[in-house]
């Protein structure tokens, strides 16, 4: 135990370095995620067959085992960050598209019926009155797909793709070996302390964002 | 009443507000039309109930005034302009729209629900927070305390108040209301629809009220639509006639037995002569009280306190039982009626204190007369008159008679 921290503490630029560059690529999937499922959660939540084939598809892409994934893009976007970030936005739709269209169809009818007889336009109305009502519920879509594409970034690794999977990788290749079993533990605990600030994170945001008449 | 700038001239009824010209729908998959041809004229300035069982269609065409449904055929004319093919949008910021469920938005605060229309039509900032003060106060209900709320946070009867002040916002010539307070226990909706009343004296706008309660439609409108299946118009007039007058065997079952009850609904006790009763205070001698019963006609006299607050009603057999105080005999007088009262309010009154007549007081609560059964059925008698007398004189100027229409009933 003693020695574990004390490989933890001559790691730690490394480790650091490591988990920042793990939380930019989950980042950066997150934020296209988020701006893709909002889109076509707007577009199908009114259209029930659409927003069905749209989830199923989305499900069905996410039962899709994250290993033969990265493999399957390798011919299309090569080996590096590019395949991760591709098949981690993948993932992340299914959680925020499916919560807004949730969200939106939630939205209590008296409210959009006064809306609408005051004189407010569609878009007016989704931007004002929909989209605020359906934030809290999108908003656990965001963190739940947050949380399970933190998993799946480490196993990113395996394509070449940055963040703390590349520990976890390197420890598996040199199993038997003193420092194996510090590797895979490092960057495995790495994964949830960032998984443990995501939760804070989007624990204060939806504070921040949600209206106190919604809360 | 004249009728300046009149479109139509000659006739005296106020120009319409809104008229609407064989408006018909036909919802899409269905083979008949759920509104067939109807045609009628709202007056600026008064309230017109649509009434009607349900699914008579008195929503959807409350719901065609503003163009939530569009109109299959059929014209909407406001204020002299047809309205059939305008921007809805535009339309809509003219018009308030209140609903049963009220539908405030939840994630605002009660200032900026009551800003929305303002906002949409680009007032300023200044000017808003003028205005959501003063209608938070025409609803009675205090802006320091209640505008930076939320929905949550109030009563349904308060919820159903700003609903109102947030549709009368940009001072819309016209509001609509879909059963606004059927959703509300009897008794906040009794003091709403009062207090919808009082602000309506003051600020005269053309309502469109619909609800499937023909009492609050007695109460609330200065003309009654009732409407048949398929929003045909089984009689359009105003209370008293409908009560005196159905149109029909239709209309005549929607009232319901009790029509003559109903319409005491429509007389206030200021409107009636008030009967003098004999009075005496409570601490006059018991001899003084009896000469007093003795000169008149009534069977008892009214005790009154040193305010001159009713207090007891007590006829001979009480005074001659010497042994018990005043203040134990007779009937109690308390509560007494209020003159905004209805003739209603007054015959329970009168039922429940078994004296068959009730006493009225001011608002400070000094004794001004007595209203007894006999002030109830003379007021019948003149209703009864006074209706049959309009129907029969708009009879007359339709077919042009010439007839004196004070002649008398046969
Ligand atoms: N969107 C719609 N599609 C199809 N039919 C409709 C639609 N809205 C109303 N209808 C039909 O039109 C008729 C009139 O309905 P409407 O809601 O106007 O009645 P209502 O008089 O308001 O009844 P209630 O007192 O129950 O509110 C009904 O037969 C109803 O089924
Ligand atoms: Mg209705």
């Amino acid at each position: 135990m003693r020695d574990f921290f004390d490989y933890l503490w001559q790691r730690r630029d490394h480790l650091f370095d490591l988990a920042v560059a793990h939380a930019k690529i989950v980042l950066t999937a997150i934020a296209i995620a988020i701006v893709i499922s909002i889109l076509v959660g707007v577009l199908v939540y009114r259209r029930p067959r659409i927003a069905a084939f749209v989830l199923a598809v989305q499900g069905a892409s996410l039962t899709i085992p994250s290993l033969a994934l990265f493999g399957l893009l390798i011919p299309i976007a090569g080996l590096g960050y590019r395949p991760v970030l591709i098949a981690l936005v993948i993932y992340a739709l299914l959680p925020i598209t499916r919560n807004t269209v949730t969200g939106l169809r939630g939205v209590d009818p008296a409210v959009l019926e006064s809306a609408e007889g005051m004189g407010m336009g569609r878009l007016r109305r989704l931007l004002r009155i929909e989209l605020p009502l359906a934030w809290p519920v999108i908003l656990t879509g965001i963190r739940v797909s947050t949380v399970m594409i933190l998993g799946i970034a480490a196993i990113g690794a395996y394509v070449d793709g940055p963040g703390l999977g590349r520990d976890i990788f390197d420890g598996l290749a040199r199993i038997g070996s003193p420092t194996a079993v510090d590797l895979v533990v490092g960057g495995t605990l790495g994964v949830i302390v960032l998984a443990l600030l995501s939760d804070v994170f989007y624990f204060l945001l939806g504070r921040l964002t949600t209206s106190k008449g919604i809360r | 009443m004249t009728n300046p700038g009149g479109k139509d001239g000659g006739a005296s009824r106020p120009e319409a507000m809104i008229e609407l010209k064989d408006l018909t729908k036909r919802f899409p998959g269905q083979k008949q039309n759920a509104i067939d041809g109807l045609t009628l004229e709202i007056p600026t300035g008064e309230i017109v109930i649509f009434v009607g069982p349900s699914g008579s269609g008195k929503t959807t065409t409350l719901r065609m005034i503003n163009r939530l449904i569009e109109p299959t055929s059929g014209r909407i004319i406001l204020e002299g302009d047809d309205v059939t093919s305008v921007n809805p949008d535009k339309l809509r910021r003219r018009m308030g729209y209140v609903i049963q469920q009220v539908g405030l938005f939840p994630h605002l605060t009660i200032a900026e629900n009551i800003a929305t229309v303002p906002k949409l039509l680009r007032w300023k900032r200044d000017r808003i927070n003028t205005r959501v003060e003063e209608l938070l106060d025409m609803v009675g209900m205090e802006p320091a305390t209640y505008a930076k709320r939320y929905p949550k946070e109030l009563s349904g009867g308060q919820r159903q108040r700003v609903g109102v002040a947030r549709a009368m916002a940009a001072d819309p010539p016209v509001i609509l209301m879909d059963e606004p307070f059927s959703a509300i226990d009897p008794i906040t909706r009794g003091r709403l629809q009062n207090e919808f009343l009082q602000l309506q004296t003051q600020i005269r706008k053309t309502i469109v009220f619909v609800t499937h309660d023909i009492d609050e439609a007695i109460k609330m409108g200065d003309r009654i639509a009732i409407l048949d299946d398929r929003s045909h118009i089984a009689q359009f007039d105003t209370p008293e006639t409908i009560l005196s007058a159905p149109a029909n065997a239709f209309v005549e079952d929607f009232i319901g037995s009790g029509a003559s009850l109903k319409r005491l609904n429509l007389t206030r006790v200021t409107d009636v002569p008030l009967v003098d009763w004999p009075t005496a205070n409570v601490s006059a001698d018991r001899e003084s009280i009896r000469e007093r019963l003795l000169r008149s006609d009534k069977g008892s006299v009214l005790l009154l306190d040193d305010e001159h607050r009713p207090v007891r009603w007590v006829n001979a057999g009480d005074l001659d039982r010497s042994d018990e105080p005043l203040l134990e005999t007779g009937l109690s007088a308390t509560p007494a009626i209020e003159q905004q009262a209805t003739l209603f309010d007054s015959l329970n009154e009168m039922l429940n204190s078994l004296q068959g007549a009730a006493a009225v007081v001011d608002q400070e609560g000094a004794y001004k007369g007595v209203i007894d059964i006999e002030t109830i059925g003379a007021a019948i008698r003149t209703m009864r008159g006074e209706a049959r007398q309009r129907y029969r004189g708009e009879e007359e100027q339709q077919t042009g008679g010439l007839e004196s229409r004070e002649e008398p009933e046969s």
